[in-house]
């Protein structure tokens, strides 16, 4: 086959590209990259109150919002020295499994599934798949209503802070919450049974997989571990480091010069035996075989994630979770390194806080940007064992494959504007 | 002040005044693009440019709506959600997302010469938002983070759609209510000019039964701030940041004066109003200089 040129990714968070190069059944070129206009939130917080910086870097990112407000909160918690409640706790939990049923779901079905079915977007398939679009949109509105109820806003919400929660559920709110949860988790384990019937096209990835690691499912604490190393969330500079490619905004982090991927498949491999039973039947009877090395069983790693969650969630709100007053904590000088497991992976924060809670610094490194060399070096191993397919199919594949890892450029990947040399 | 720089002012003014509003032209486009396409279906464009997705994303999460909506209109475009997005002559583009380099720019300009009615979507498109809050923010806080280093990928000013191109409607917000983006869709398949809100989030908010946050020494901008929001972050504990971008009738001057009772300095203060609206208040350095009364 003569030389390929696959050329200009754009959308959803931003634009991507992907540049590929193919010469005699080789690949010569592959460059992946994030080409979306910078925002530099990092720089902005700068200057700014410790307790400013949720507000702002929420925007980062609109299905993650939750994360990002988490994951900072936690950075500036370890910063200023102040250890939340076990209430305050739960409650970030669930707000964060109210994201991920809705970010899973809505990328389950909005962006990986009409790849599958043959079906330009999920609009398109209203006609014939009216059902499994209603039980997606089911499952995002219930996971929606759970942030929107504790977090005060469906997107961007506000009511967690440094410190605790502005506002807390009321016992009758959270008994809503969970027979809703309760009435959705058919969907979930419908969306299991879907994904495993998939036809997924055979592959693996030479990179490893980290996830944090927990003593319940990995969420908003734990070391950061894959199968040959762990480290804590302290030793993030250490252990990661990033590098710049000309070509991209995305930063690359590699571990001693090996690369990475973080995602649903990455926390299933480490975290698999700690599911609630629901979860653990329904990774049983999917015949997903963990570990999995193939990221396009990623898919299929989010659908029992989204049984997990719901699970998860009833059972927060079930607890005893007795209202607890705001206080806002005094700053004080230091640096927090904060790691939360949100839809796509690993989301870290840091900050460092002066004596008067000015933020002096600040580190975001998202999923994406870690997966994002994995994912360039995916498909330059991918290609090869396409080439005797019909063009279109090729980019449908590689389509696939980087929509599999639901990065934050994810539909980007939609809008593959092919140059055929 | 120079007559220069009275003008810039006076020109940032009245686009900060139309997020809250919008012109006659655009009430015509409004008309035409109805007239043009009826009876059948005007064909509709979501697109993003930088931004974080959630104005999209509102739109989607009209849960229970989103399927009936989508056949009421011909919704031919949605990169996020959509593989076939034909190039094309649109009566509704709906853009999220501020200029942040200049491939937006070059977008922003072609999806408007694609539109009948361009509609700015939420806070990026309509004020910068949180993304341009960087032409207050110190140099060296950011310049470090420029690593950008082929040409065509440079940074532009972070600046919102209609400092580049013709905006026909706002929907504001970060992000907008999302019943609010369902409510502009059914009254422009009317054929109407959707109505803007122009009262401050004091209104909702005092309808919500809330208790009011500056009185409890919040620095909440609530009540120089566009309403239509139900108030929905007071009503979640947290003060009003002006997301929304300011009422054409604020008192700039007393809402600082307000808080500089509440204890707040003038950088704090200065920083919160400029983080969401910034370049929506040009004159906001006089005012807290006392230059200017409002």
């Amino acid at each position: 086959m003569a030389n390929i040129t696959l050329n200009h990714i754009t959308k959803i968070e931003g634009h991507a590209k992907l540049n590929l190069g193919i010469d005699k059944g080789k690949v010569t070129v592959c460059e992946l990259s994030a080409t979306e206009g910078s925002r530099y939130f990092e720089g902005l917080v700068k200057g700014r109150q410790y307790f400013e910086a949720t507000e702002m870097t929420s925007r980062i990112c609109g299905i993650c919002s939750c994360g990002h407000v988490i994951a900072s909160i936690s950075a500036i918690e370890r910063a200023i020295g102040f250890s939340p409640s076990l209430g305050t706790m739960q409650l970030r939990r669930l707000l964060t499994l109210g994201e991920r049923i809705r970010s899973h779901a809505t990328h389950l079905y909005f962006l990986a599934l009409p790849d599958y079915l043959g079906y330009e977007s999920a609009l398109a398939m209203a006609g014939e798949f009216k059902k499994e679009l209603k039980i997606a949109l089911g499952m995002m509105k219930v996971g929606n209503h759970v942030v929107s109820a504790i977090g005060g806003r469906d997107l961007h919400p506000v009511s967690a802070q440094v410190g605790g929660w502005l506002k807390w559920p009321s016992k009758e709110q959270l008994q809503e919450l969970a027979a809703e949860l309760q009435g959705v988790m058919r969907s979930a384990q419908a969306t299991v049974k879907l994904f495993a019937s998939l036809k997924q096209q055979p592959f693996s990835t030479d990179g490893n997989w980290y996830s944090l690691h927990d003593d319940i499912y990995a969420m908003l604490d734990g070391s950061f571990l894959s199968p040959t190393s762990t480290f804590e969330q302290h030793d993030y500079h250490a252990f990661i480091k990033e590098h710049h490619e000309p070509y991209s905004t995305a930063n690359f982090v590699v571990k001693d010069g090996k690369r990475y991927f973080v995602s649903s498949l990455a926390r299933l491999n480490n975290n698999a035996d700690q599911l609630l039973p629901k979860a653990k039947l329904a990774l049983k009877q999917s015949g997903l075989k963990l570990p999995s090395v193939n990221p396009f069983d990623n898919n299929l790693a989010q659908a029992i994630e989204l049984v997990q969650a719901i699970e998860h969630a009833i059972a927060i709100c079930q607890m005893h979770l007795p209202a607890e007053e705001y206080t806002r904590p005094a700053p004080r000088a230091g640096n927090g390194i904060a790691a939360i497991e949100v839809p796509r992976g690993t989301l870290w924060h840091e900050y460092t806080v002066a004596d008067d809670g000015t933020i002096t610094f600040a580190n975001i490194v998202t999923p994406t940007a870690q997966n994002l060399y994995n994912m360039q070096e995916d498909v330059r191993k991918l290609v090869p064992q396409l080439l005797k397919l019909p063009k279109e199919t090729i980019i449908i594949e590689i389509e696939k494959l980087i929509r599999a890892y639901d990065p934050c450029f994810s539909c980007s990947a939609h809008f593959l504007e092919v140059n055929w040399v | 002040m120079t007559s220069k720089r009275a003008k810039k002012v006076k020109e940032a003014s009245s686009k900060a005044q139309a997020v809250a509003s919008f012109s006659q032209d655009a009430k015509a486009a409004m008309a035409s693009a109805k007239m043009d396409t009826a009876p059948a279906k005007p064909k509709v464009g979501f697109y993003g440019i930088t931004g974080c997705a959630g104005c999209l994303l509102s739109f989607i999460f009209n849960e229970d709506e989103i399927l009936d909506l989508v056949n009421a209109v011909d919704l031919k475009a949605f990169p996020f959600i959509k593989e076939v997005n034909p190039d094309e002559q649109f009566d509704f583009i709906f853009l999220e997302g501020l200029v942040a380099d200049a491939e937006d720019l070059e977008v922003a300009k072609k999806l408007r010469a694609n539109a009948k009615v361009l509609v700015a979507l939420g806070a990026c498109a309509c004020t910068g938002c949180v993304p341009a809050y960087r032409q207050f923010s110190l140099k060296e806080n950011y310049e470090h983070l420029l690593y950008r280093k082929e040409a065509h990928l440079q940074d532009v000013k972070p600046t919102p759609v209609d400092e580049h191109i013709k905006v026909d409607f706002y929907i504001p917000g970060c992000p907008p209510d999302k019943q609010q983006i369902i409510n502009f869709i059914k009254q422009a398949l009317l054929g109407k000019a959707p109505p803007a809100y122009t009262s401050p989030v004091c209104v909702e908010c005092r309808r919500n039964g809330n208790a009011c946050l500056l009185d409890q020494g919040k620095p909440c901008l609530g009540p120089i701030t566009v309403g239509g929001c139900h108030a929905v972050c007071i009503n979640g504990g947290m003060e009003c940041w002006g997301c929304r971008g300011p009422t054409t009738d604020m008192n700039l001057g007393l809402m600082i004066k307000i808080l500089r009772e509440k204890g707040f300095d003038d950088k704090f203060i200065q920083d919160r109003m400029r983080t969401f609206v910034g370049l929506k208040l040009p004159m906001l350095e006089r005012v807290i200089h006392g230059e200017h009364n409002t």
